[in-house]
């Protein structure tokens, strides 16, 4: 089973890197583009995937991956499915902090919510912080990718005093008791 | 020369910080000290969770996830508490540093030093003011309360006096009213026999008028006697 484990390589000096898991590969690219031209301090290397498992030839050349995060399309059902799958091929070291969750389209009025109760059900089961974000206007990629910026940061070791299992169970998901009667009318 | 002095600077500012990097806003040009300080804290961070993990990797033992899951939010608590400690501890540092520094300042001749001197001065007058005003306002809530218990206390003398009077008026109406009573049934009695007999007397003096067919009309002082006496009727109880 090739498992993607964080802690198997040597980390770099100064960089960090971040995995987007998107089954549609619509978002990763603008996002991705977006959290390159961000100024900062640290060089950020962006890798996109379309789904876990990585393809083996890559393993050598790979760095370490200090955060994955897998990007859901509320309007597809694909999506949620195939990031479920991948989940499966992730080393359970890293749901100690270094996966995000991100959604896309929640305002979407054609999407069931019962979708967005099983996503929630899902990243609260697995402890893990959970982002919205609106993809269609340059605000909302900005908006995203600085979210995303400030948690890889934490992840990587770049900020003082805070790792990432500490900043994920600050943020982390959690599902109201009375989920299954919420009512969006 | 000038780069060693100031290198020198910058280490001392940042020994004062706490060797903690100061954070410098994203995209802005970082001087090396603080570049290589935020790099190894980088790498102290991260060997820190690479301890972590083998330590965690050590000590397995079995335990199934509800298990965990009751034990967290305990853990969770013990590190919001740490984090709280820790931040009150520095900020205590913090202000005793700043103490210091302004009791230090004051002592010297600047002019800044001057301006906080009055500053410290015009609060402490401040201080004295508020400190007259507040006491003088206890005083007069005190006189107020006490004039509020007074007002209290005559309105309720008031109505215990209201209450034994109506009391009073209900139980002393008897024992007056009887002898009122009997003495006007008395009067009562007296009246009615003198004003039979009044009628008895005029009805005879009509009776002599009329027999001896005298022409009462004539006489002015004849005329007034009997027209009193036709308005009489015996009173009838």
């Amino acid at each position: 089973m090739s498992l993607l484990k964080p802690f198997s390589k040597l980390p770099e000096l100064n960089t960090a890197n971040i995995l987007l898991v998107e089954n549609e590969e619509q978002f990763q690219q603008i996002l991705a583009e977006t959290i390159v031209l961000l100024k900062k301090n640290v060089n950020v290397n962006v890798r996109l995937a379309r789904s876990l498992p990585l393809p083996i030839e890559n393993e050598k050349f790979r760095p370490r991956i200090d955060l994955v995060v897998f990007i859901i399309n509320l309007t597809s059902e694909l999506s949620y499915q195939s990031a479920e799958v991948s989940l499966k091929f992730l080393d359970p070291d890293y749901f100690l902090g270094k996966v995000c969750f991100l959604v896309t389209n929640a305002r979407n009025a054609s999407v069931p919510p019962e979708r967005l109760i099983s996503v929630r059900k899902l990243v609260a089961s697995l402890h893990c912080p959970l982002l919205f974000a609106e993809d269609q206007m340059t605000d909302g990629v900005n908006t995203a990718a600085h979210r995303l910026l400030a948690i890889l940061k934490v992840t990587s070791g770049h900020v003082p005093m805070a790792t990432g299992l500490y900043l994920s169970s600050l943020t982390r998901c959690t599902v109201p008791s009375d989920i299954d009667q919420q009512n969006f009318d | 020369m000038d780069r060693l002095e100031d290198l020198a600077s910058s280490l001392e500012t940042l020994a004062f910080h706490g060797f903690q990097t100061p954070t410098v806003g994203n995209g802005e040009k970082e001087s090396p000290a603080i570049e290589i300080l935020r790099i190894k804290e980088q790498m102290s961070n991260q060997c820190f969770e690479m301890i972590v993990k083998l330590q965690s990797g050590e000590s397995k033992r079995s335990c199934s996830a509800s298990d965990a899951e009751k034990d967290l939010p305990d853990y969770v608590n013990t590190l919001e508490e740490a984090e709280i400690t820790h931040f009150n501890k520095t900020l205590a540092l913090h202000r005793m540093q700043v103490w210091h520094v302004i009791s230090e300042k004051l002592k010297q001749r600047d002019p800044e030093a001057e301006a906080m001197r009055k500053l410290t001065n015009h609060s402490l007058d401040l201080c004295l003011k508020i400190k007259t005003l507040q006491q003088e306002s206890f005083e007069l809530q005190d006189q107020i309360t006490a004039l509020q218990k007074q007002r209290l206390d005559l309105k309720r003398l008031t109505h215990e006096k209201m209450k034994e009077m109506e009391e009073l008026k209900t139980k002393g109406e008897h024992p007056v009213a009887e002898e009122y009573r009997n003495v006007l049934q008395k009067a009562q009695s007296y009246l009615e026999k003198y004003q039979k007999m009044v009628a008895i007397e005029q009805n005879v003096l009509r009776g002599i008028i009329i027999a001896s067919k005298v022409n009462w009309r004539e006489d002015p002082k004849l005329r007034e006697i009997a027209m009193t006496l036709e308005d009489i009727t015996i009173p009838d109880d």
